[in-house]
């Protein structure tokens, strides 16, 4: 048995794939693709395949990790070449490597968002006053758990938030709090501070283009 | 690929990716480099429609040309085709993307009659007038195929063409006589008289429907040379026949997603309510070989882990064993699951049972659909309950915990004691789960009995039978519910009003075109889905047009009036069918068709053969 850890692209059409909806999906493209999957041992025997951190419906990510095992010695180029052979559009394995950190170190990540308005000064308007409010550090919103809806400063889950107007659209250049303790989704960050100064942008996009450790280091 | 101004609303919708294109092995194409573009319509959600073998099978039919390019279209959901409406974009094809009033054809598959609301709802998003006199150029053309259109009478006057049987061969004729007509710049009414002659080809416009003072039908006349008796489209031979290599694969969890391939065409049962085992007739059987072949292929392709061997008897199948048998080495290899649908209890091998359960258990069910003998006998659904009974006896000594079964209520002759024999039957199966010495410990049993409700329909011998009205069918429920007396067994029932509509268009008549559509412009589509349902609506449309819906379902049929749909010629011929009633009334049984031909007069129309029986004097 031997691991890997794929990182993968998702973007294009392929952002409107959820999270459950990619793991039938990644794992029908490694059969297709012939590589020999470890199987659990169970009762109800399945592959072993586990996505990182999922990425939420509707974003971008860049540098997505997910580990699979396998059951023969396959080198990390098959792997990919293997796996790029069959994807559907939208989907990339960018690189296949040994995992290096164990999922649970990981602690934050990177996003650029683009929020496109209506015009200039409320690009202006929005860029100045969302930073402000960060650094203000209160940032109140409902956030969704399995335990039921409860309040939270949204400012304590931001590692860094950069924002600057560039003609009708903003930049966000921001580091969140990710993981299985504490996590927070970008879409949240940004209805709330929609919501905030009643901004209605024309579109909206999120790119998560990479996974950090406590220490804001790359994860691997 | 979706029109580029749904971009910014695709995260406001339930489950975008029904709305996107983009998956495995669609197919796009130069569409400047074809001469026909084919929308192939499902009139239901995205999840149903790509569940069904028949689009798969036909879409890459079509792609299969080199000149025709066919892509998919589903029935938007209410939060979508708000969206839709309030912001001018067209209903569209998946793969490119464009507005389908723009394609050559749109083909319709009808497999439930709760769909129709959903066609005109469709062709409406498209831009289209539903009604076919409306719509005046050649294209595009709307066509339809699928079970209902064995009536096709109550969506007459939607549909320019139907195609009733197989669609294989005949859809690609169509193509090519469309193809012609396209190029010497031809009229729609001029390539409609044209296609009425191509054998499997219905045109209802081209005939005329006249009606008795009582109501019923007095004749049907073929106009401008059009046959006057359509027969069904059949495919002869299901080895040679166009098989599809590659599925789309969805990236949405849907119905059925696995690797179907169907084994044979027909059922040798006969059972007296089943419209399939009889419009789908005579059996063709596919060789084990070209299914496996046809397995293997879907499976490479696609990266599916699931494969389901269909028909509507699977365990009838000649070959069963030996099929299951050469596939389960490289299916057991690649962790394969192996599903059979649709097996009857009286046939099923034990050890096949467990083979099969290498990989993955899956549920059991059976569908006894009477309560007693008696009434099995009447519906001709010949297993006994000591066959019931000792198939989930050896599945509860297998540890199988749970079983389902499924029955049938409002069936022609049944009193009180068949249904209490629901609850009764139901009741032995939980006691045969505590007389098996090794049950396992701590685990109770679970029988779950669903109840659905006869909906007599064309071409069956029970085409003549009054249907229950909602309220009886609510009051037998409620007796069965009440008979129960165990909370070992569940009981989920169908909602009656749904089977009522169901039964009104199953043998319904051109009249109702104008009922459908006053429906629809009030608000009714979505019809087989309980939420949207809005029986208050039909009611009103009813009244307001001045039909008596229950002319349709519950009057007693004289075996001489004239059928609406008896224009059409579907092989089994209309004295079997009286005789199978008489029979059913006398609660006599017919022998399945290994045992001794029953003389249906199917095989006509497949040059005298029958694969079951092989050749007959015709």
């Amino acid at each position: 048995m031997k691991s890997a850890r794929l990182w993968f692209k998702k973007d294009g059409l392929a952002v409107y794939i959820s999270h459950l909806d990619m793991n039938r999906c990644m794992t029908r493209a490694v059969r297709r693709a012939g590589i020999p999957l470890w199987y659990t041992e169970g009762f109800n025997p399945h592959p072993y395949m586990t996505f990182l951190l999922p990425l939420p419906l509707g974003q971008e990510g860049r540098r997505e990790p997910l580990d699979i095992r396998i059951e023969t010695d396959m080198s990390f180029e098959e792997i990919k070449s293997r796996l790029n052979a069959v994807m559907p559009c939208g989907i990339e394995i960018t690189d296949v490597r040994e995992p290096i950190m164990k999922a649970n170190e990981i602690a934050a990540a990177k996003y650029e968002i683009t929020a496109v308005f209506e015009n200039e000064g409320e690009a202006q308007g929005f860029a100045c006053g969302a930073a402000s409010v960060i650094e203000g550090g209160v940032l109140n919103a409902e956030k969704r758990s399995k335990k039921g809806i409860k309040k939270v400063n949204l400012c304590e889950m931001i590692r860094s938030f950069d924002a600057c107007a560039e003609e009708k659209s903003v930049k966000i250049n921001t580091v969140l709090a990710a993981g299985n303790t504490v996590n927070l989704n970008a879409e949240l960050l940004l209805s709330a501070l929609f919501a905030e100064f009643a901004a209605q942008p024309v579109k909206t996009e999120i790119v998560r283009t990479g996974l950090l450790t406590q220490a804001l280091e790359a994860f691997e | 690929m979706y029109p580029k101004e749904l971009e910014s609303f695709l995260l406001k919708v339930q489950k975008p990716g029904r709305y996107t294109g983009g998956e495995l092995n669609s197919i796009v194409k130069d569409k400047s480099a074809v001469d026909i573009r084919y929308a192939f319509c499902f009139p239901d959600t995205y999840e149903i429609g790509m569940s069904h073998l028949g689009m798969k099978i036909l879409y890459s039919l079509v792609n299969a040309r080199k000149d025709a390019w066919c892509e998919r279209v589903f029935a938007p959901w209410v939060d979508m085709e708000q969206i839709m409406r309030e912001n001018s974009i067209p209903l569209y094809a998946l793969e490119s993307g464009d507005p389908i009033r723009d394609f050559d054809i749109i083909g319709f598959t009808m497999q439930y009659e709760l769909s129709y609301t959903n066609v005109l709802n469709m062709l409406d998003l498209a831009g289209l007038p539903v009604r076919s006199k409306d719509r005046e150029s050649l294209t595009p053309i709307v066509i339809a195929g699928g079970a209902c259109v064995c009536n096709a009478e109550p969506m007459a006057e939607f549909f320019d063409i139907t195609l009733p049987g197989d669609g294989e061969e005949v859809t690609n004729e169509l193509i090519d006589l469309l193809k012609e007509f396209k190029a010497k710049g031809a009229g729609k009414r001029e390539f409609l008289e044209a296609a009425a002659r191509i054998k499997g080809v219905y045109v209802p416009s081209l005939y005329e429907v006249e009606y008795n003072e009582d109501n019923t039908v007095k004749s049907v006349t073929p106009t401008c040379g059009a046959p006057e008796k359509v027969e069904k489209r059949n495919v002869a031979d299901l080895d040679s026949m166009f098989a599809p290599s590659e599925f789309v694969v969805p990236f949405l969890e849907v119905v059925h997603d696995r690797t179907t391939v169907e084994i044979f065409r027909g059922c040798i049962r006969g059972c007296r309510f089943c419209q399939a085992g009889f419009i789908n007739r005579p059996l063709r059987r596919k060789s084990p070989e070209t299914v496996e072949a046809q397995c293997r292929a879907i499976c490479d392709s696609t990266g599916y882990d699931e494969i389901s061997l269909c028909s509507l008897s699977t365990s009838d199948y000649k070959g069963l064993e030996k099929l299951i048998t050469n596939m389960l080495p490289w299916t057991l290899e690649e962790k394969i699951n192996i599903s059979l649908p649709s097996l009857r209890a009286d046939n099923f091998p034990k050890e096949l049972m467990e083979k099969l359960n290498a990989v993955r258990r899956s549920g059991l069910t059976f569908a006894p659909e009477a309560g007693t003998q008696r009434l099995r006998d009447v519906i001709n659904k010949n297993i006994t309950e000591q066959e019931v009974l000792s198939t989930a006896a050896q599945a509860f000594a297998g540890g199988w915990t749970a079983v389902k079964l499924y029955f049938m209520i409002g069936l022609p002759t049944e009193t009180e004691e068949d249904i209490r024999g629901i609850a009764d039957l139901a009741q032995a199966v939980v006691d045969e789960f505590y007389k098996n010495p090794d049950k396992p410990k701590g685990k109770g049993v679970n029988v779950s009995v669903s109840v659905a409700s006869l909906v007599p329909k064309p071409f069956t011998p029970f085409q003549w039978e009054p249907q229950d009205k909602p309220d009886t069918l609510i009051e037998k429920q409620n007796y069965l519910v009440s008979c129960v007396k165990t909370r070992k067994v569940s009981v989920s029932r169908h909602v009656p009003w749904t089977s009522f509509l169901e039964g009104v268009f199953a043998r319904g008549d051109r009249r109702l075109a104008d009922v459908i559509e006053t429906a629809w412009r009030k608000g009714c589509r979505l019809d087989g889905w309980a939420e949207h349902l809005k029986p208050e609506l039909w009611e009103e449309s009813f009244a307001e047009v001045g039909i008596d819906p229950y002319f349709y379902t519950a009057r007693r049929r004289s075996f001489d009036e004239v059928l609406p749909w008896d224009h059409m010629d579907y092989g089994v011929t209309k004295r079997f069918l009286i005789n199978e009633n008489k029979k059913a009334h006398a609660g006599e049984t017919t022998a399945c068709c290994r045992e001794k031909c029953a003389g249906c007069g199917a095989n006509r129309l497949n040059g005298g053969v029958c694969d079951e029986i092989g050749k007959t004097v015709v």
